[in-house]
């Protein structure tokens, strides 16, 4: 299982990449690999607002459909419309062609582990 | 797996599910193997494409009734006409009560005119038992269930027949769709009838428990690849096969399942056959049926069917159809809700639109 030390990470298994205003968002390896086979993702309209922790996208595996947060407020400024067609990106490459979307920071952020904090948080 | 895991039943081959990495999880009181390290997708498009799957159920349970009046027996308590049966023969058949709905679907094996074997679902495996026990009052049968000492080995899949055939006694070609036969495999008696559950070619191989690891690595040995509940339940669905549970349980008779076809209401008396045909006579409030998304979408059980904008069923059983690159679903419906255009399936407070499908959804490949 791979955990990148390049980015930040949540208690709900996502990723987060931050470049200056601009946060990219997915789930985790171990997120993935716990979901089995995606065969579905839902991303959340262009312009949506969120807020820290709210239930923005929804990624659906054979057996399980679970939401995906966001892990910073904003504005959903851009999504992954290649998952519309190959959601099985997400458990190919989960920190690469497998994000879901991009969203500009305003403000709140739900509580970001680095790596070390996170492959700790894994393994108890 | 959970601690609660502890107190689940372990089939006789649950050390080889560990050993390849299988997710394990409970199911009907079992420690069951939902998927191994490739994951449900590719073991679902091995069985669909071509290959061979083995799965593991033998939690399954088998109840053995023998006696002179077997056949009168089995009359009475299942919904199918058993007479119809030569020996050697299958049928696909069910368990009623007295009100006429479901306590199981079961298949029926005749050996011969005074000895059956019946597998049953894990989950309603005692109460099966002691409905058939309750009911041979006045009858000359034995019944025993013969489950804990018998492993249920399905392969399935277009290869099936090459992968088996080098490891038995007899040529597999004898053993026509829903037929048996005694099979020697690996110098033990088997029992191996050409039925599934996924609408592919394949078998069913019934084993004493104890030979059942060494026949599973024998399988994997000629290319069979190990598949779990998850690819399982993708496979029949796509059949619209009933699923005890989600389509049938004990609040509907075959009438709203449209399982008609198994219940012979002309075979003479059984268990549950006046409530049948009473609401037959008085018609249905609901019918199975089959849905595909034409919007984007997986279809969920309990999700709501909607008929222009209002609720007017839910759904049994849903998945996204690697097949059909679409979402469908199994669901009951109120009966004029089929003849409305606008259907659509509830998925998160949104409509997604959805017609009515033929079944089978994906084309039944098994040799007739």
């Amino acid at each position: 299982m791979t955990i990148p030390e390049h980015l930040l990470y949540t208690k709900e298994h996502e990723w987060v990449r931050i470049e200056d205003d601009i946060a990219t968002i997915g789930i985790t390896d171990h997120a993935q690999e716990a979901l089995g086979d995606i065969v579905f993702v839902e991303l959340p309209a262009k312009g949506r607002k969120v807020q820290a922790g709210e239930a923005f996208a929804v990624v659906e595996s054979v057996k399980a459909v679970s939401d995906v947060y966001a892990p910073v407020a904003g504005e959903v400024v851009e999504t992954n419309e290649l998952l519309e067609s190959e959601p099985e990106k997400i458990n190919t490459d989960p920190y690469g062609e497998g994000w879901i979307a991009r969203v500009r920071m305003s403000g709140d952020k739900v509580e970001l582990l680095d790596e070390a904090t996170y492959t700790t948080y894994l393994e108890e | 797996m959970n601690p609660a895991s502890e107190h689940l039943i372990r089939t006789p081959l649950y050390e080889r599910h560990v050993a390849l990495n299988a997710r394990i999880v409970p199911f009907a009181g079992h420690a069951m193997p939902v998927q191994y390290a490739s994951g449900a997708l590719r073991e679902y498009q091995i069985v669909r494409g071509g290959g061979a799957g083995i799965f593991d159920i033998s939690h399954m349970g088998q109840i053995r009734v023998s006696g002179p009046e077997a056949m009168a027996f089995l009359q009475h308590v299942t919904t199918n006409d058993v007479s119809r049966l030569a020996d050697g023969q299958v049928h696909y058949s069910a368990l009623l009560n007295e009100q006429g709905t479901f306590i199981d679907d079961i298949t029926t094996y005749r050996l011969h005119e005074h000895e059956f074997y019946l597998c049953v679902n894990a989950a309603n495996r005692g109460r099966d038992a002691r409905h058939l026990l309750q009911h041979a009052a006045g009858f000359d049968v034995r019944i025993t269930d013969e489950s804990e000492d018998t492993a249920l080995i399905a392969l399935q899949g277009a290869a099936s027949q090459d992968v088996l055939q080098p490891l038995a006694d007899i040529d597999l070609d004898a053993i026509a769709y829903y037929r048996f036969a005694p099979v020697g495999l690996l110098g033990r008696q088997t029992l191996i009838s050409r039925t599934g559950y996924t609408g592919e070619d394949g078998f069913e191989i019934y084993m004493p428990a104890d030979i059942a690891p060494a026949v599973w690595d024998a399988l994997l040995e000629q290319g069979a690849h190990p598949a779990g509940l998850a690819a399982r339940d993708m496979l029949r669905t796509e059949m619209g096969y009933a699923l005890y549970g989600h389509e049938i349980d004990d609040t509907v008779t075959p009438v709203e399942a449209g399982l008609m076809w198994i219940t012979k209401l002309d075979k003479g008396h059984f268990i549950g056959r006046e409530a049948v045909l009473a609401r037959k006579q008085e018609g249905a409030k609901k019918r199975l049926i089959a849905l595909e998304l034409v919007d984007r979408g997986i279809p969920r059980e309990r999700y709501p069917v909607l008929a222009d904008g209002q609720p007017v069923g839910e759904v049994t059983s849903g998945m996204f159809s690697p097949s059909l690159q679409r979402g469908i679903a199994l669901a009951y419906v109120q009966p004029a809700a089929m003849d409305s255009g606008g259907l659509a399936i509830e998925i998160r407070g949104r409509a997604a639109a959805a017609r009515l499908a033929r079944l089978p959804f994906v084309p039944s490949r098994v040799r007739k």
